[in-house]
């Protein structure tokens, strides 16, 4: 009998998977950073008068790109730093404690609270109006509101990067939690202590080592996620630094049309920036990935 | 000593996540909570009872956002299971893969904007298609990656089985590749619906104000600062999702099992 393999990529129903996924996964993406880029030269938009130089020079010089940028990495670095040590030690302390299903509902169930959700009850909770403020008052820790310290909308970034921590903190459990299950790591240990390893060398250098290589690529791609986190900052951020994508809002929504280009630029150089990263994170061969 | 400090933290841990989910239901249910009161002078139904009026037309977003997630969730699993199929049995799928990452790790919000543009010349900016579109194209390579560990050596090979055996795409399709990605489908379809539900910052772009989903009524009440209503549509945001969750999960722990 004869085997029959079917030719891939060969017939055109293959061309036309190909022509659509150009068409509707890299088409919009090339288009979008095309027109920002002719934007920020001055070639397209309500006031190009031809090529120029002035918004980069502008944006280059006033530093409000780069100063938006080590905050957000600051912030996304801190809140996925906290986030993978917290998960961590939830996860291995509370490994057995994690195989009951009703536990493992509740590591789900932040899960379904959205971004914008979560800073809507951080500004209820942590404002100088809020709940934690209420309950100050009523228990004579402060006189008024005004005494109770800024932790929305403040310097530190507190309230962005506790929102971060709770909505990622799960998700690093669960992924942690999977890989754990997935690399047999339970054996690894048996096997590690009956070598004659310590408690200590069995976590430093089975149990961590094995957790972190499998997921650094997720972890990463979440550092990526939060860098360009946009309702959090916006709801729980100050006004000034702000997180990358608040900074582009708000200069593409300005009234000056001169400032419109700069906003451009700073989309330009953060589409940059990612495409890097994105090479990096994705290109390298025989890379693990958990999507 | 330490089995007891631990008896004590998983509890507390618990009620942690339980906190945010009663705190913002208790606030929907609240009125006239003035600072310094720990707790409300009103509570009840009414701020409840206001979403069947059309004063504050929360229905209408909930239904709303309801079709535009369906919408965007199974267009963008049915087109990401089928082209994801071509992208990674490619021989340069590496770079089709990168490709497709590059739109899914972008800020939602800034790829919207600097395609608002184009939306503008489509007639799509301001409309129900122009946000279902929108959030396609983001929703769209997510799950072409999600699908991307289908298709492998063994898939090849049961699809080959098929064609020996004298079947055609159909049967394929429908007595293989979707009764082994069921589980998948599933999944991808719960992601993408929740991704097109909790979308915010590219919902306001392109749909400039016109088209109040769910979280733009959220971000609109949080501005105005009426927590009570904001409270309200925040556990019309979150109820779905729990709902997903819960049956998504059942599936991941049926998998396990």
């Amino acid at each position: 009998m004869k085997i029959l393999e079917r030719p891939l990529l060969k017939n055109k129903t293959s061309a036309t998977g190909i022509l659509l996924f150009i068409v509707l996964g890299v088409l919009p993406f090339a288009a979008a950073f095309i027109y920002a880029l002719l934007y920020s030269f001055g070639l397209v938009g309500v006031i190009s008068s031809g090529f120029t130089t002035e918004f980069w020079v502008s944006v280059i010089k006033t530093g409000s790109f780069f100063k938006s940028l080590g905050y957000s990495a600051a912030i996304a670095g801190i809140a996925v730093f906290l986030s993978v040590v917290i998960a961590l030690w939830l996860t291995l302390k509370f490994k057995s404690a994690l195989e009951n299903k009703f536990i493992l509902m509740m590591v789900y169930m932040p899960l379904a609270i959205p971004g914008l959700a979560t800073a809507f009850f951080i500004i209820q909770l942590l404002a100088k109006g809020g709940f934690l403020s209420r309950i100050s008052y009523a228990s004579r820790l402060i006189n008024e509101s005004n005494e109770f310290p800024d932790l929305v909308n403040d310097n530190l970034a507190l309230g962005i990067i506790l929102a971060f921590l709770t909505m990622i903190i799960p998700f690093f459990m669960l992924l942690f939690l999977n890989v754990y299950k997935n690399e047999r790591i339970e054996d690894l240990r048996i096997l590690a202590y009956s070598l004659g390893a310590t408690s200590r060398q069995v976590r430093n250098k089975v149990v961590l080592p094995i957790l972190l290589k499998k997921t650094r690529v997720l972890i990463a791609l979440y550092f990526i996620f939060l860098l360009g986190s946009y309702e959090v900052p916006l709801i729980l951020g100050q006004e000034s630094p702000q997180m990358i994508s608040v900074l582009v809002i708000q200069e593409l929504k300005q009234y000056d049309l001169d400032k419109i280009p700069e906003g451009y630029v700073v989309a330009v150089m953060y589409t940059i920036i990612v495409a890097i990263a994105a090479v990096f994170l994705f290109l390298p061969r025989k890379r693990e990935q958990y999507v | 000593m330490y089995k007891n400090w631990r008896a004590y933290v998983l509890p507390f841990l618990v009620l942690l996540v339980l906190f945010p989910f009663t705190y913002l239901l208790f606030l929907s249910l609240s009125g006239a909570w003035y600072y310094p009161d720990v707790l409300p002078k009103y509570f009840g139904l009414r701020n409840w009872r206001t979403i069947l009026s059309s004063e504050t037309g929360l229905l209408q977003s909930f239904l709303m956002s309801t079709g535009i997630s369906l919408a965007v969730a199974i267009v963008s699993t049915l087109s990401g299971f089928f082209i994801s199929k071509t992208v990674y049995y490619h021989p340069h799928k590496r770079i089709l893969n990168l490709l497709a990452y590059l739109p899914y790790i972008l800020a939602p919000v800034v790829f919207a904007a600097c395609l608002s543009y184009f939306f503008l010349k489509l007639g799509l900016f301001g409309n129900v298609t122009g946000v279902i579109t929108a959030q396609f194209l983001i929703s769209f390579p997510y799950a072409l990656i999600f699908f991307s560990s289908f298709w492998n050596e063994r898939i090849k090979n049961y699809e080959n089985l098929v064609s020996t055996l004298g079947g055609n795409t159909l049967d394929r399709y429908f007595k293989v590749l979707f009764p082994l990605a069921k589980g998948l489908l599933l999944v991808c379809f719960f992601q993408t619906y929740l991704i097109s539900w909790f979308e915010y910052g590219l919902t306001s772009i392109i749909g400039v104000g016109k088209v109040q989903t769910i979280t733009i009524k959220v971000f609109m009440f949080i501005k105005e600062a009426n927590y009570f209503y904001g409270a309200l549509s925040c556990c019309l945001l979150i109820f779905p999702p729990v709902v997903l969750l819960y049956i998504n999960k059942k599936y991941v722990f049926k998998k396990i099992a």
